[in-house]
């Protein structure tokens, strides 16, 4: 059964008339006892504004009732209930955080020795510097295919040049804009640090990035600048192993 | 100190309406008109008082052809007990409350 369609209802009473019996009977025929109560009394009331609140309330009468039929069954059914709830919710919030806000990423390569070593883990920032913006010096992580047409993976360098920057080498050393980098994280002797590039302009959009491991490290030297929307988050810090 | 159960002014707004004629059965929309509660709180408080005992509920069929019966509510016996119980102990200790400026509640009702 049915309540009759008042055909002179207005647009909004016959929606929120909709919902209502919606909420309150879902595909079934007839819904729980207090939200039929509720439905049955939607006729009564008078005007778009006065439905639209009665049906509010009915949506608020339906979820309580529900809520109180839950508690009445028996008590393992309940806890395998939330229990189940409380798992894909976690699953799912891990997995939205993960992706789009924090995870953790680990080093596999030597590539930016001495800052990070193999097997290092790292906290992975993927939000805000969308909003804060990225700086020169900030480790990033990005997608790159080794060869055209293969699948990409993740690589993390540190950024040494922004759009505009004119990056070149001059007996090993990086220069910037014509002067010389100061690399303090550059440690591991004048062997291994040292620097050879050709000059590049830094496109608009694009990066240029280095591995603190300069003599191992494969980066812009050598596939040139990156794009700036291949970047996937931003290193805050080593959290794995705690060392100095 | 922790209130008894039933004893919420909106609960008692409620008592005061079912208790004006307690042999009379009542529909939820008078009783929100009557008590100035909004559904979503009326509803809840009569589910509450027929879990326990203190409301009978039926469904009277609607006079008019096509429309669905409509529920309705009295108090039980236990239910005029108590509704009186409550409303007795609260008079006394509203007078004073009423004369302060911070109400003690949210009124989740508001007027109509």
């Amino acid at each position: 059964m049915t309540a009759p369609t008042q055909v002179r209802d207005s647009v909004l009473r016959r929606v929120a008339h909709a919902v209502l019996t919606r909420a309150v009977r879902g595909r079934k025929e007839r819904g729980g006892e207090w939200g039929e109560a509720v439905l049955a009394e939607f006729g009564e009331t008078r005007g778009d504004w006065e439905a639209v609140r009665w049906a509010a309330g009915g949506l608020r009468t339906v979820w309580r009732e529900r809520r109180s039929r839950a508690r009445q069954l028996p008590r393992p059914l309940r806890v395998a209930r939330g229990t189940a709830l409380v798992l894909v919710a976690g699953l799912l919030a891990g997995f939205v955080v993960s992706r789009y806000v924090m995870s953790v990423g680990y080093i596999p390569t030597g590539s930016m020795e001495p800052t990070l070593q193999i097997s290092d883990r790292v906290l992975l920032d993927r939000i805000t510097y969308r909003a804060t913006g990225l700086r020169r010096g900030d480790l990033v992580t990005f997608t790159k295919a080794a060869d055209p047409g293969s699948a990409p993976h993740t690589l993390l360098k540190r950024i040494i040049g922004l759009p505009g920057d004119t990056i070149e080498c001059r007996d090993g050393r990086v220069w910037r804009d014509g002067s010389p980098l100061d690399e303090p994280y550059l440690t591991l002797g004048p062997e291994e640090d040292r620097t050879d590039c050709s000059p590049v302009t830094v496109p608009e959009h694009q990066l240029y990035l280095l591995g603190d491991h300069r003599i191992v490290s494969i980066d812009s030297r050598e596939y040139g600048t990156v794009d700036e929307d291949t970047v996937e988050a931003r290193v805050v810090g080593r959290i794995w192993p705690m060392r100095d | 100190m922790p209130r008894p159960p039933h004893a919420s002014p909106q609960t008692l707004r409620l008592f005061e309406a079912l208790l004006a004629d307690p042999a009379r059965w009542r529909y939820g929309y008078e009783l929100s008109k009557q008590t100035a509660l909004a559904s979503g709180t009326l509803y809840p408080i009569l589910m509450r008082l027929s879990e326990q005992r203190l409301l009978e509920t039926g469904w009277e069929p609607s006079e008019e052809p096509g429309r669905p019966p409509r529920h309705i509510y009295r108090l039980t016996a236990d239910g005029v007990t108590l509704a009186e119980q409550r409303l007795a102990a609260k008079r006394p200790a509203e007078s004073p409350r009423r004369a302060g400026p911070v109400p003690q509640t949210r009124t989740a009702g508001g007027a109509a």
